[in-house]
């Protein structure tokens, strides 16, 4: 069945609801009454659109948020668990670990690696040909 | 033998815009962003669920671009068809074109029309407002 186009801008609303708040205590019945939906109508119309539920992208969202943080300085691994809406640092670590394969402190130290190296050695980044266009150094 | 793709360049005519449009609005991930002595910015992107191939959002008009055949007449070549926003750089894919042209239509991201139904899936054409337009699509399930 084709959904309408105010099916859609619901949806949407509910998605961008958390883009906009994913770093809050949010539910699935404050989501889904963005869309002025039920919490099982959102939720299957949701998951169709997205082809992922409405959980799934709110800790995608979460995650994606902690890799950005971690990569600062000046903040802790704690504050950066509280930043993304995790209570418990040990869940926030198990489950960043579970995604992306590193623990957050294995994260962080890359990342500062990796920043500290483009500044030393930017060239590095960069294939040579583009360096001989651009007349890179 | 080639086996894959792992960068390719969307000329821009504002390198910070493009930044804005792909990174805050279309959710793209920065993979390289390294700033070289003479000024140049690589500027490197993965699309959401792509991370093994580098999009360059190339500033080509770069003061430092001064190679032989880079001359200026292809210069004022690429700042007219940027300008203008008629290079034609790829095809993006969504899971579902209706609600991503929902979403990017009202954060403010112009397209050239509603999606439309085509024999490979559902289709709309936007605009980068840094010279680029792109499809994009929603493939067909087979």
């Amino acid at each position: 069945m084709e959904l309408t186009t105010d099916i859609y801008q619901r949806i949407v609303a509910a998605k961008l609801f958390i883009d906009e708040h994913y770093y809050e205590s949010i539910d699935l019945d404050q989501i889904a009454a963005q869309a002025f939906l039920s919490r099982f109508h959102f939720h299957r119309l949701f998951s169709r659109i997205y082809k992922k539920t409405p959980h799934q992208y709110l800790t995608q969202k979460r995650m994606d948020a902690a890799k950005l943080f971690l990569a600062k300085e000046g903040i802790s691994i704690s504050d950066v668990c509280s930043m993304i809406g995790f209570e418990s640092p040990g869940s926030f670590s198990s489950l960043f670990s579970k995604m992306s394969g590193h623990s957050p402190q294995y994260y962080r130290n890359i990342a500062w690696l990796k920043k500290k190296l483009a500044e030393e050695q930017p060239k590095q980044f960069v294939p040579h040909c583009f360096i001989e266009q651009y007349k890179v150094g | 033998m080639i086996t894959r793709l792992s960068h390719t360049s969307i000329y821009v005519n504002d390198q910070e815009k493009a930044y804005d449009f792909y990174v805050n609005i279309l959710g793209f991930k920065v993979k390289n962003d390294v700033k070289m002595e003479n000024g140049f910015r690589w500027l490197t992107l993965n699309a959401p669920d792509q991370p093994e191939l580098e999009i360059i959002l190339m500033d080509v008009l770069h003061e430092s671009n001064t190679s032989d055949t880079f001359d200026e007449e292809a210069r004022n070549a690429f700042k007219v068809l940027m300008d203008k926003g008629i290079l034609g750089a790829g095809v993006f894919n969504t899971p579902d074109c209706r609600a991503t042209y929902e979403e990017l239509a009202a954060k403010g991201v112009k397209f050239a029309g509603e999606p439309k139904e085509q024999f490979y899936g559902i289709e709309a054409v936007m605009y980068d407002g840094c010279g680029n337009w792109f499809s994009l699509t929603q493939p067909k399930q087979m």
